[in-house]
């Protein structure tokens, strides 16, 4: 029945799923084997430290963080921007693809003339988008797991798994916005450009809130903010990926209800 | 007691945007064990209809039931008894024909395999190449596999011949027979009289999103007009011809007569022709709309 659509979904992308897996491994590889080189140049964190404040605020250099470290230099490398930009650019892609991309090529009027409930449909295919991101996360956490020893990150095996979870977080409520977005209008271009643009901004407030005042107010509503920078250092925070992963519940399920006040539309 | 008729709609309407009024106020019925020609020029609103009875579009304002199920309130239970072809039938292309059928006997969960593979070889389904390589007609083939596959008390069909070569068209006049004989019912859309009338019960006209007539197919054979062209072996006054009931005369020109004529009265019309020397005669049907002018036409006279 509708655990089909979750099937379908997985089994429909595992080629690209598989290249994203490369391509995230390959890029912590090449992260991970410039480390030891770096930590043996403790001239790296004075330069760091003259960087300008603006920088270090979004690069996530943490007061205090030592990018000499393996810690700091994955939180800087990593976790910082690219990992999370990986896996979000990945989410988005596929909770739009799911339902606004397959509304679009004119799919979904065969399944849903199937006895499937609509949100039923809205649903699985948000597990078909967890799935996604919990292989494409578990893969990069792996593979940090097996470079740890090979460079000497020595990480907090607590610490590294909080930071993938935060990422995966992230990726799902942002997976799930797409999705939901797509779901509640006809309307690829929105479903993209929602979450994407949603995402970015969050990224900057959880970046610049400290050095541009105005925003300070507004760090809560921060997704990044919430799951908190330098995830390594210092753990990220348990009760903000809590947070992050009910409000993907909310848009998810708020999506799922939308969808079915609405017309399916041919393309 | 009698089970609820197959469709039954009460002044179903559906106005895109307050403006386009693809579907208005229509009331239909289809009888179970019923083929039901359902006809109309292209943009008339066959296909909103269909996708009404369906629930994948909501309408503005009346209502329809399927299988005695309102389809806004039990769609999902009526669904589970019909089969669908769509107009425009998008599969998953990467898949393989098997490989889709597998995927969509799944996402129903009850189906014949033994049935799906009778009908995938009464068909000739090329089964095991990817679908983005098949032609439209076997595109077409798998479409008309997971409509049928799981016995449904209700085929919707939307234009389904489109794409498929006459041995296949034949072939699918016998199994809509078939379904209606074993007691389902069959809803077929098209825009063309002649693919219709030779497997329908009755057929619906509609135009402009309005039901205009139902009517058994004897019916409106008398109405399916004809366009005869003939070559006589020299000219001929086409005053007799066309005082034929129900013919015209469109054009002459020298020896050659062009005219509409309906079918019922070729019979007449050859035999009349007969007496001069014939070098060619050539017969086409009418597509709809001419019909429908044809139609409208005669009301006009019978004022």
């Amino acid at each position: 029945m509708a655990a089909e659509l979750l099937l379908r979904g997985l089994r429909d992308h595992r080629r690209a799923l598989v290249g994203w897996c490369v391509g995230i491994s390959a890029y912590i590889a090449l992260v991970a084997s410039i480390f030891p080189s770096i930590e043996s140049s403790p001239e790296f964190n004075d330069l760091v430290e003259n960087y300008p404040d603006i920088l270090k605020s979004l690069f996530g250099l943490a007061e205090g963080g030592n990018i000499t470290s393996g810690a700091g230099y994955l939180d800087v490398e990593l976790f910082g921007l690219m990992l999370p930009l990986l896996v979000l650019v990945l989410s988005i892609a596929s909770g739009a693809r799911a339902f606004a991309g397959e509304e679009d090529a004119g799919r979904l009027e065969l399944v849903l003339s199937y006895p499937i409930r609509r949100r039923n449909a809205v649903l699985a295919k948000g597990a078909a988008v967890a799935g996604e991101i919990g292989i494409v996360c578990t893969v990069a956490g792996l593979t940090i797991l097996a470079f740890d020893p090979l460079v000497g990150l020595d990480l907090s095996l607590t610490k590294q798994v909080s930071a993938i979870a935060s990422v995966a977080a992230l990726g799902l409520l942002y997976g799930w916005l797409a999705l939901a977005v797509g779901a509640a209008v006809p309307n690829r271009a929105l479903a993209i450009g929602i979450p994407a643009g949603a995402a970015a901004a969050a990224y900057l407030v959880s970046g610049l809130h400290g050095l541009a005042g105005w925003l300070d107010p507004f760090r809560f509503l921060s997704p990044f903010w919430l799951v908190g920078s330098s995830p390594l250092q210092r753990g990220a925070d348990s009760w903000g990926i809590v947070v992050v992963v009910v409000a993907g519940v909310i848009a998810l399920l708020a999506g799922s209800l939308l969808v079915e006040r609405r017309d399916l539309e041919t393309p | 007691m009698a089970a609820p008729p197959a469709i039954e709609t009460a002044g179903l309407s559906k106005t895109y945007g307050g403006k386009v009024h693809a579907v208005v106020d229509l009331d239909l019925r289809v009888e179970r064990g019923e083929i039901f020609g359902y006809l109309g020029p292209n943009g008339a609103g066959k296909s909103t209809t269909i996708r009404l009875l369906l629930d994948l579009i909501r309408p503005t304002a009346g209502r329809a039931c399927v299988l005695g199920l309102d389809t806004r309130v039990e769609g999902v239970s009526a669904r589970k008894h019909v089969g669908y072809l769509p107009g425009d039938l998008r599969l998953a292309d990467r898949l393989t024909g098997r490989a889709q059928l597998d995927s969509l006997a799944r996402l129903r969960g009850h189906v014949d395999p033994a049935l799906r593979d009778e009908l995938c070889e009464r068909l000739g389904v090329v089964l095991d190449r990817p679908i983005r390589q098949l032609s439209r007609g076997n595109r077409q083939k798998i479409g008309i596999v997971q409509a049928f596959m799981h016995h449904p008390e209700l085929v919707v069909l939307d234009e389904p011949t489109a794409g498929l070569d006459p041995l296949l068209q034949n072939e699918m006049r016998a199994l809509l027979r078939e379904t209606a004989e074993r007691g389902a019912t069959v809803f077929l859309s098209s825009h063309s009289l002649d693919e219709v009338q030779h497997v329908a019960d009755r057929v619906g006209v509609i135009r402009s999103g309005r039901l205009i007539d139902v009517d058994e197919v004897e019916g409106l054979r008398e109405r399916s007009l004809r366009h005869v062209t003939i070559t006589f072996d020299e000219s001929v006054d086409p005053s007799d011809i066309g005082s034929l009931q129900g013919v015209r005369v469109v054009d002459v020109d020298g020896p050659v007569i062009r005219l509409s004529a309906p079918e019922t009265t070729m019979d007449a019309l050859v035999k009349l022709v007969a007496r001069y020397s014939v070098v060619d005669l050539v017969s086409q049907p009418a597509d709809l709309e001419e019909i429908f002018l044809e139609l409208y036409r005669e009301a006009d006279d019978g004022r």
